[in-house]
């Protein structure tokens, strides 16, 4: 066993330091290529600055409110936060008071044994606190679970690995309350009972009040017999050992365990429950740098550090900006707060692309950070994802891990930009809060220049026709184009049209003439012209047109079919 | 009167002022809000990508308000328009409201066109009314030269926003005129102020912001006073942004009507929120301060007609 342990703690060592390791040097899709040997300095410190200096008090305050007392998960749902107290404090209480050996225990209670109360009853308190708050967990994942979001695999093996140790640990403790050869070594070891004439009364009392099975006797059992076994046990057990019913959920599961223990053989049993529990306590140990319990420790990591730096601001070490984002990846639980609320929720309807919602963009940046194969057509659904945002940071006020997420997106926003992959939702209103933050301005005209030059490849423009032939009528959402009769006032109220010397240069069409284009059946001179990508959608052509032409409604459908077009082009 | 509020993504997170100081107003007007967290974006910023795209986030907004019994007030133009045209549609093209609707069955909900959708001004003008906004006023402003900029998709289309006159609004200006304040007849009143190309032809919107700049400027206007959330980050924080590569040029400031009304209600600045508009500075609230007094009946005048966009 103590192999086992050895070997997990080995496992769970390396696995935090390659983690942290992971923190100060890998990175995500960054514009800011900041050589990582200085990143180590810089948290160090950073670190230090803030040991050593008045932040040490908001330090201590932000563990306090945000890690131990989970305010921003309050805030965001009791429910949730019911849960996630029930699992940490039930565990944590467990991990001290049992886990730990009896060292810890004795350390701040030096009364300490495992069979007295109320630590007895305490074991399964805590246990059964865990088991509730799993309970939430899982009713919350099958039915209350956030819209849209996926829980992976690796959701659902987190709750079950917890809740295996909890529920191994109760059987066992079960099983050794009703196993007879648990009773015998107790009886001989502890009570130095040995002798039949005093074991048959110390086991019919045993038996007939805490819970044990044993081979030699069976109901009705004797008054006269358990009378005598509660003055054994009061003179050689009840010192040490509490009434089994004290631990109230094993006793009550003995009734089920018991038997079939006895049955299969308890001693065997007994052992085998044991290193079934212990396999359970170990593989979590184990598994736990590598999965999304990482975030025991991560997440308090990343709290504290912006409850210190700030959840808005960026860090002004940029070397120490790319740790946090390291940070803040790995301490993201896959909730779905953020998804739950994201603005940009509706839009998953019609794009069908899971990176829409920040929960499932952060899934796939951890897997770039470490290091993953991911296939181009992803990282271009995470690009359009990154795009298709309207920068409301809802998603890094809800977090209840604090994750500045606003950082991480613009950043792997603009890096995947650089990339060259072209985006067409640049042409939404969605770049408009982008441009007012005037964040990397070169990259994100350079990127338009780019679709400009796909539009113009793209469709055969006004100046390049040779000739005019007459088709059928075009579907632009509405047939009031064809009620056009050519006053061209759509053109001369136009506000854009106005603001050139030649438009008819600069804008390829000029709105009747694309209103023309569609009445002889050619839309695509339509599609390709730089006048619907110019209007600014000011409504006035469509609200002086004496024919009631639906101009700007036909011009937004021009986009969406050019944007369309050229999206099934690429495909 | 109790209404959802709906403050759509650019409201909260870049111009809280302005639902601040709406509320503060509407409070002492006797119309209490409810924010409803499960509102989303109302589809605008996507209209250039996919027209479905940009309607279905409006149904399901305007189905959880029904849910909850409330109309909805919104404060921006293009949230507003957003709102109208997806209930317009909902109206118009059953076959696509059956689609919608069982994409909203998914959350639970159903649109059945119940929600009225209110603008702020219009709560204001119609549910409020001016004679009432006049009982409790404790200020009026004197030597007040605004330029209201009224945004276009308040107004237009007009079949589908049922806002006003589209072409001679008078809401914004009676309501403005109640504080005493003057609203200029300037060239853009009607017209755009950019931000629709904001971020895509950047180049081409700062042109047309930095027209109606000039215009209002021109007009003599003190404070340009922005209806819908994108004339105002235009205004405010874009137009710093070119004032940058041109310093000498004068910065126009932004007033916002709840933050004028709220003054003449006497609702304290800082809740009003005024320092917040990046393009005001101090000595701009100092100056709008000493133009407060007590309400007097002004003589009514013959009100000109707004000059006309068509020019």
């Amino acid at each position: 066993m103590k192999v086992l342990v050895g070997l997990s703690l080995l496992v769970f060592l390396v696995g935090i330091s390659y983690r942290l390791y992971g923190w100060l040097t890998q990175t995500v899709l960054t514009t800011d290529r900041t050589a990582s040997p200085g990143r180590l300095p810089s948290a160090l410190k950073g670190l230090m600055g803030t040991l050593f200096s008045g932040e040490l008090f908001t330090l201590v305050k932000t563990f306090f409110t945000d890690v131990l007392f989970q305010k921003r998960l309050l805030s965001k749902s009791a429910l949730r936060w019911a849960a996630h107290s029930l699992i940490f404090f039930g565990f944590i209480a467990l991990l001290l008071m049992h886990g730990l050996g009896t060292g810890v225990s004795e350390f701040f209670f030096s009364d300490y044994l495992s069979t007295i109360q109320p630590y007895l009853s305490l074991r399964n308190l805590f246990g059964l606190m865990v088991l509730v708050g799993l309970g939430i967990a899982i009713y919350r994942r099958l039915t209350d679970k956030p819209q849209r979001v996926k829980s992976y695999a690796s959701d659902w093996l987190a709750i079950a690995i917890v809740g295996a140790i909890i529920l191994s640990g109760m059987v066992l403790e079960s099983s050794k309350i009703s196993s007879y050869s648990a009773f015998t070594t107790m009886a001989e070891d502890y009570g130095d009972i040995t002798e039949p004439d005093e074991l048959m009364p110390l086991e019919t009392y045993w038996a007939a009040e805490h819970g044990l099975i044993s081979p030699n006797i069976a109901k009705p059992y004797d008054p006269a017999l358990i009378e005598e076994g509660r003055e054994i046990a009061g003179d050689a057990c009840m010192e040490c050992h509490a009434p089994a019913q004290s631990a109230f959920i094993s006793y009550s599961l003995a009734k089920v365990v018991g038997p079939i223990v006895s049955g299969l053989g308890d001693e065997g049993m007994v052992n085998f429950l044991f290193y079934l529990h212990i396999i359970f306590c170990v593989g979590l140990l184990a598994w736990l740098p590598f999965s999304k319990m990482f975030h025991v420790i991560a997440t308090p990591t990343s709290l504290l550090i912006n409850g210190v730096m700030g959840f808005k601001e960026p860090a002004k070490d940029p070397a120490n900006e790319l740790n946090r984002r390291m940070i803040g990846l790995s301490a993201c639980t896959h909730c779905g707060s953020c998804s739950e609320l994201c603005s940009s929720l509706m839009f998953y309807e019609s794009f069908q692309n899971d990176f829409i919602l920040p929960s499932e963009k952060v899934q796939l940046l951890k897997k770039v950070a470490a290091g993953q194969n991911v296939e181009d057509q992803t990282l271009a659904n995470l690009q359009k994802g990154l795009y298709i945002c309207t920068s409301c940071d809802r998603c890094s006020e809800v977090c209840p891990s604090g994750i500045n997420l606003r950082e991480l997106f613009i950043s792997s926003r603009y890096q995947l930009l650089s990339q060259g992959i072209p985006e067409t939702s640049m042409l939404s209103h969605f770049s408009f809060p982008l441009s007012l933050t005037r964040n990397f301005i070169v990259d994100h005209k350079n990127a338009l220049k780019k679709l400009e030059k796909i539009f113009k490849d793209s469709f055969t423009r006004l100046k390049d026709l040779t000739s005019i032939t007459v088709s059928d009528p075009v579907q632009v959402g509405t047939t009031s184009y064809q009620s056009c009769y050519s006053c061209q006032r759509c053109t001369n109220i136009c506000p854009v049209v106005r603001l050139y010397d030649d438009p008819e240069v600069e804008l390829d069409m000029l709105p009747h003439q694309i209103i023309f284009s569609l009445g002889i059946g050619n839309k695509e001179i339509a599609m390709g012209s730089q006048m619907i990508w110019s209007c600014s959608t000011c409504y006035l052509c469509q609200e002086h047109c004496p024919n009631k032409v639906e101009l700007t409604d036909i011009f937004y459908n021009l986009k969406n079919a050019a944007i369309k077009q050229i999206e099934g082009g690429r495909a | 009167m109790k209404l959802a509020f709906f403050q759509g993504c650019n409201i909260p997170i870049r111009i809280e002022q302005y639902a601040v100081s709406a509320e503060a107003v509407l409070k002492k007007l006797g119309i209490e809000l409810e924010i409803i967290e499960e509102f989303t974006c109302c589809g605008y910023p996507v209209r250039n990508v996919d027209e479905k795209a940009y309607i279905i986030p409006s149904v399901r907004n305007m189905a959880i308000a029904e849910k909850k019994g409330l109309d909805i007030m919104v404060i921006c133009n293009c949230c507003f328009a957003s709102l109208q045209k997806a209930k317009n549609v909902m109206a118009n093209n059953p076959e696509l409201a059956a689609e919608i609707n069982e994409i909203l069955a998914k959350d639970g909900l159903k649109f059945e066109g119940t929600t009225a959708i209110k603008h702020f001004l219009s709560v204001l003008h119609e549910d409020v009314g001016l004679e009432s906004i006049k009982k409790q006023l404790v200020n009026m402003v004197s030597d007040l030269n605004l330029s209201v900029i009224h945004g276009c998709h308040i107004l237009r289309p007009r079949e589908v926003t049922l806002f006003d006159d589209s072409f001679v609004p008078k809401i914004t200006d009676e309501l403005l005129a109640i504080t005493g304040a003057v609203s200029l007849d300037w060239r853009g009143k009607l017209e755009c102020c950019g931000a629709a190309l904001g971020g895509l032809n950047s180049e081409l919107s700062e042109i047309l912001l930095k027209e109606k700049v000039d215009g209002a400027l021109a007009a003599g206007a003190q404070f340009i006073t922005p209806v819908c959330s994108y004339c105002h980050l235009q205004f405010d924080t874009t137009q710093l942004n070119i004032r940058e590569q041109q310093q000498n040029q004068k910065v126009l400031p932004v007033l916002l009507l709840p933050q004028l009304l709220g003054l003449c209600l006497g609702i304290d600045e800082k809740v009003l929120g005024l320092e917040q508009n990046n393009t005001i500075e101090p000595a701009h609230v100092e100056n709008l301060k000493s133009m407060l007094g007590p309400p007097v009946e002004k003589k009514k005048k013959r009100k000109k007609r707004p000059q006309k966009a068509a020019a």
